[in-house]
């Protein structure tokens, strides 16, 4: 089968198309590929279309579409510092007004969905990002940490700061390029960004779409992935820290609200494994968490340690002092950072066996992930204090 | 006490031996000789040192003094100059702590640099003054030279075996291996016991002992490991085993050990 422009340079310059969006596709597999296609070809018409990919695309399937090839990345679960890279580089090539970046997951999203994502970069908004509609016990990395973090620091109510799929204004595209080219430049390309973060930061609009049910990442290892992207974050708030010390109010959350979760067949899930991992992590590494976290959090892992898989709930407070103690001695290097965030790994399970267990209540998932960005709101003050003087008693 | 002793030697001698005054007095006087000799010795010795030693502090001072004034002034132009605004907007990172701020790094270098330098020239100094006296220091300066060395070794060695207990007890945590804590310390005394062999052998202490001993520790450490280990963990490779023959070729491989739940997939982190 005949392929358009899989071998062409990346520098080639396509007149821009009718409305200025060009599309920009993460490295992803033939299958994802077709589908993110199939949704493109049905959200706009071929000629607004212009497509940037490191795939080979059959020329024959696609010959209305106008295609041009992106450099290659190596596949990655989410869009990456290199992805944002290349966006700007091909965003100014081809005088694009605007960017649609899809990730290998992009392909669940509906037509309407991509179209609310371009329509608003193309209008006034900076940033589109959407919001997905998970099941109960997914995303709980972005539930736990990233969410909650962002919202406190950032004062963002963007539910998903990690999302495969964005919308780019050219402004923005560039301020990410100049983010990701910092990363790019010491071969570290495959870093996620935190494109909420830098709008924020740049005072930038940002909106986000419900877009329904997505296709989640397939298999990333939770202890390799996490401290990736617990690092990432860390070092991103690390970097602005500047900006979040100063109190902003959070934005009214009239103008979108989440919708409910339909209740699923997979809300019942077994606890035991994550309370083994903690209790194990309890007796093996109290002396590591000894360094990072103030006698209070201790006792109260203490006791959690001790408690049964029925009674099982880790409160919101002390998980959002954890995460604040990690972030701190992430910033002070306490112990190695590749430590410290392995260390995180036990804790972040036993939260999310505290999770299942009030969800399992009846209690409403989202909810309980609002009451924890509630108490890491109510937090701010702690690591703001510690921030400027880390060598205060903490007791 | 003692003189009570002495009084009763001397009556016993008196009472079994008659006098021999000439062959004491000799014996005394060689006595008193061979004293005087080692005395003088110790004085010359002690006469060729204090010079090298007086040199020695006398560097070390001067050079720490160089090294104050060189480091105040530095961090005064330096801070004059916004060196640590400059490099923070270039680096879009202003979090500098007022302790590792790029001035305060640079002064501090500057002042260890001098003190460094300092000791060098006070090694030099005291060894010249002992190239004129006898081998005996050259072989002690040479024998503290390895000491000093060896004590660095030390110091490296404990560092990596506590990065490496740590980096294993918190992979081995986080892979859920009831025996981490045992595995860890195992791995720490393997270090331990390289360190300690190193440290022994560059003093060059106990010889084809140290290597003995050395070899049957370490074999004995990583045999009990490897016994552990294997008796242990025979699920987790079995299960490994399964996975891994059930889905060869597939994109990416799920969590080999990560607690999800008991139902599968049902739990999903990303």
């Amino acid at each position: 089968m005949a392929t358009t422009a899989p071998s062409s340079d990346s520098a080639t310059t396509s007149a821009p198309p009718g409305n200025g969006l060009l599309v920009l596709l993460a490295a992803m597999t033939p299958e994802q590929f077709e589908q993110v296609f199939a949704s493109l070809t049905a959200s706009f018409p071929a000629e607004d279309l212009l497509i940037a990919s490191p795939n080979a695309i059959s020329a024959d399937a696609h010959s209305s579409l106008r295609i041009v090839s992106a450099p290659a990345n190596n596949p990655a679960w989410t869009l990456t510092a290199a992805d944002f890279a290349n966006a700007g580089q091909l965003a100014e090539k081809n005088e694009a007004r605007a960017i649609l970046m899809l990730g290998p997951e992009s392909g669940s999203l509906g037509p309407p969905a991509l179209r609310e994502l371009a329509n608003a970069v193309l209008s006034t908004t900076d940033l589109a990002v959407p919001c997905y509609d998970l099941p109960p016990h997914a995303g709980l990395v972005n539930s736990a940490i990233l969410y909650p973090l962002t919202r406190a620091l950032f004062a963002s109510r963007v539910r998903f700061p990690l999302a495969d799929a964005l919308g780019l204004s050219l402004r923005m595209a560039k301020c990410m390029a100049d983010a990701a080219r910092r990363f790019t430049a010491i071969n570290q390309g495959e870093r996620p960004l935190w494109p909420v973060n830098e709008a924020t930061v740049a005072g930038f609009a940002i909106e986000q779409f419900d877009v329904g049910a997505c296709v989640q990442p397939a298999g990333p290892d939770l202890n390799t992935i996490l401290p990736l992207v617990a690092g990432s974050l860390f070092s991103d708030i690390k970097a602005k820290a500047a900006f979040w010390q100063r109190f902003r109010p959070l934005p009214p959350a009239d103008n979108f609200t989440l919708m409910p979760l339909a209740p699923s067949a997979d809300a019942v899930v077994d606890i035991t494994l994550m309370l083994s991992a903690f209790q194990l992590a309890y007796s093996n590494l109290h002396e590591i968490w000894s360094l990072v976290l103030p006698p209070n959090s201790l006792l109260g892992l203490k006791r959690l340690s001790t408690t049964d898989a029925a009674a099982f709930h880790m409160p919101e407070d002390l998980w959002a002092r954890i995460v604040y103690d990690f972030l701190l001695a992430y910033r002070l290097r306490t112990i190695n950072r590749g430590h410290l965030l392995g260390a995180l790994i036990p804790l972040y399970l036993a939260w999310v066996a505290s999770h299942i267990n009030i969800t399992a209540s009846g209690t409403d998932p989202e909810r309980h992930i609002e009451a924890v960005a509630a108490a890491f709101e109510a937090d701010k003050t702690y690591i703001v204090s510690r921030w400027r003087w880390p060598d205060r008693f903490n007791p | 006490m003692q003189n009570i002793l002495a009084v009763m030697l001397q009556t016993s001698i008196n009472q079994t031996s008659p006098p021999l005054p000439a062959d004491n007095a000799s014996i005394w006087h060689h006595m008193a000789d061979a004293l005087h000799q080692s005395f003088d010795r110790i004085l010359s010795l002690l006469i060729a040192i204090l010079p090298g030693i007086l040199a020695f502090l006398v560097s070390l001072a001067v050079f720490s003094l160089i090294g104050i004034a060189l480091s105040a002034l530095l961090h005064r132009g330096l801070t004059a100059a916004k060196l640590d605004e400059h490099l923070a907007h270039g680096r879009g990172n202003s979090d500098w702590m007022p302790s590792t701020s790029p001035t305060a790094l640079i002064a501090r270098a500057s002042f260890w640099a001098c003190v460094l330098l300092g000791l060098i020239i006070g090694v030099s100094a005291f060894d010249a003054s002992f190239s004129t006296a006898t081998a005996l220091p050259s072989l002690f300066l040479t024998y503290l030279t390895r000491v000093a060395e060896a004590a660095v070794l030390l110091i490296a060695g404990t560092l990596v075996a506590r990065f490496l207990a740590r980096s294993v007890l918190i992979g081995a945590v986080n892979e859920q291996l009831q025996y981490a804590r045992f595995l860890s310390l195992g791995i720490k005394w393997l270090v331990l016991v390289l360190t300690a062999a190193m440290v022994l052998d560059h003093l060059q202490m106990g010889g084809h002992v140290v290597e003995l001993a050395f070899g049957i520790l370490f074999g004995g450490i990583v045999l009990t490991l490897a016994l552990a280990v294997g008796l242990g963990s025979r699920d987790l490779v079995s299960r490994s085993l399964e996975k891994h023959s059930g889905h060869s070729g597939e994109y990416s491989a799920a969590p080999p050990a990560t607690p999800t739940s008991g139902s599968g997939d049902s739990i999903r982190h990303f």
